[in-house]
């Protein structure tokens, strides 16, 4: 006889955690649908009660009845239903394995782009213990250049030549 | 499921490249400088002095010979020394700076303090706008891969459904199974309930009908005359238990 179900063996409150947000009612929909069972289930004993075949032997009459009927009965063996549905669950599984692992790795690649460039952001030299040199090497289109592209004091937007103001702008167009 | 949470990462990825191309693309810092053999000078603590402006080591120097008090006595015979012999004279600007120095004296021990903190809370808003860019980056970033861990760890629940669907099969067929039994059980039980019922009632009725018919055969046999002599044999039985 395949294995009996005696207690769910699934943590549901662990299982509702990982479910994302967006398919949390589909999961709801599906626990319902488990919780039906398990109701059905329960409705039922595990075993029948048992037949107290003494009291039957003494009043019944009719020769050999209560006894045919306990052999027959102790004889019977109640089938268990054949299961033809796991092995579709298995192909789902099969199916849906290479998926989640494809997604997965996918997803760790992002992970490690992502981690490189935090490790890289981490490495460069902090802005306190830089220097105006310094900062020329790590940002050079943002230090001051006075060779490639001098700047009027106070080296701001406004003193250099060609400025335009924003109103202007706005009136010109 | 899969296009959805690959959507949210992908947005997260877009949005980190766009800020570090501002701040910079630069991978290394150029100019290649040879950092472990000639390491990048580091800012170091000034060098500690004594009343502002006399180095510490002076004071280390004359430690050895005279104890503590040494500089001060040095500096006190020295100062009366230049001031008796009047080789550094007290003129005009001697007291001019005397009065500046009472009056930078007072005013940096009163406003100094308050100054400091300001111009130090100064410092650090400018040096915290030049951490925001990168600050505001590396949480994103952070907060993308925790994203990105979680989406693999929720991928991996599905596992968990499979075997939910599983356990849901297992339950169907337990149902099944036991609904099998219990009917079995109940069909065996109805046809010997049965059974002891027909007996029962078989009985029932047949004791009736006997005591029924005994009674009526018995009120059959008694004749008038036998009937006479038990009433006479009542009557004297009474009249004797009346005497008594």
């Amino acid at each position: 006889m395949a294995k009996r179900f005696t207690k769910s063996a699934i943590n549901w409150v662990e299982f509702e955690k990982q479910v994302p947000p967006e398919q949390k009612t589909k999961f709801l929909a599906f626990k319902a649908k488990a919780d039906i069972y398990l109701r059905r289930v329960q409705a039922n004993p595990p075993e029948p009660p048992k037949i107290n075949w003494e009291e039957y032997q003494k009043i019944v009459p009719v020769k050999g009845l209560v006894d045919k009927m306990k052999t027959a009965y102790s004889g019977f063996q109640v089938p268990y239903p054949t299961d033809t549905l796991s092995a579709k669950v298995d192909e789902q599984w099969k199916s849906l394995e290479p998926k989640i692992k494809e997604y997965c790795a996918e997803i760790q690649k992002d992970i490690e782009v992502a981690q490189k460039e935090l490790n890289r952001i981490k490495a460069l030299p902090k802005f306190e213990d830089m220097t105006m040199e310094t900062f020329y090497d790590v940002y050079p289109n943002e230090a001051l250049d006075p060779v490639k592209r001098p700047t009027f004091w106070p080296h701001d937007p406004e003193e250099q030549l060609g400025y335009v103001p924003p109103q202007h702008k706005a009136v010109k167009k | 499921m899969f296009s959805r949470l690959a959507l949210r990462s992908v947005a997260a990825r877009q949005s980190t490249p766009t800020a570090l191309v501002a701040r910079g693309s630069a991978t290394e810092v150029s100019g290649l400088r040879d950092e472990k053999n000639f390491p990048r000078p580091v800012r170091g603590e000034p060098g500690k002095v004594r009343l502002g402006f006399i180095p510490e080591e002076w004071f280390q120097f004359f430690h050895a010979k005279t104890g503590v008090t040494g500089p001060y006595t040095f500096g006190v015979g020295l100062a009366t020394y230049l001031f008796s012999k009047e080789i550094y004279v007290m003129e005009h600007e001697y007291y001019t700076g005397l009065s500046i120095f009472v009056m930078i004296y007072y005013a940096s021990t009163k406003f100094g303090p308050k100054l400091a903190e300001f111009l130090d809370k100064e410092v650090d808003n400018v040096e915290t706008n030049w951490n925001a860019g990168r600050l505001s980056t590396i949480k994103s970033l952070e907060d993308s891969i925790a994203g990105e861990k979680e989406a693999q760890w929720r991928a991996q629940g599905q596992e968990l459904l499979i075997e939910a669907k599983k356990e849901n099969v297992l339950l169907q067929l337990e149902a099944a199974y036991r609904e099998r039994a219990l009917t079995a059980y109940q069909e065996v039980k109805r046809r010997l309930d049965f059974q002891l019922e027909k007996t029962l009632l078989e009985r029932r009725i047949a004791q009736k009908n006997m005591v029924d018919w005994i009674v009526a055969n018995v009120t059959k046999a008694i004749t008038p005359d036998q009937e006479k002599q038990a009433m006479d044999r009542c009557i004297a039985d009474l009249a004797a238990l009346a005497k008594n």
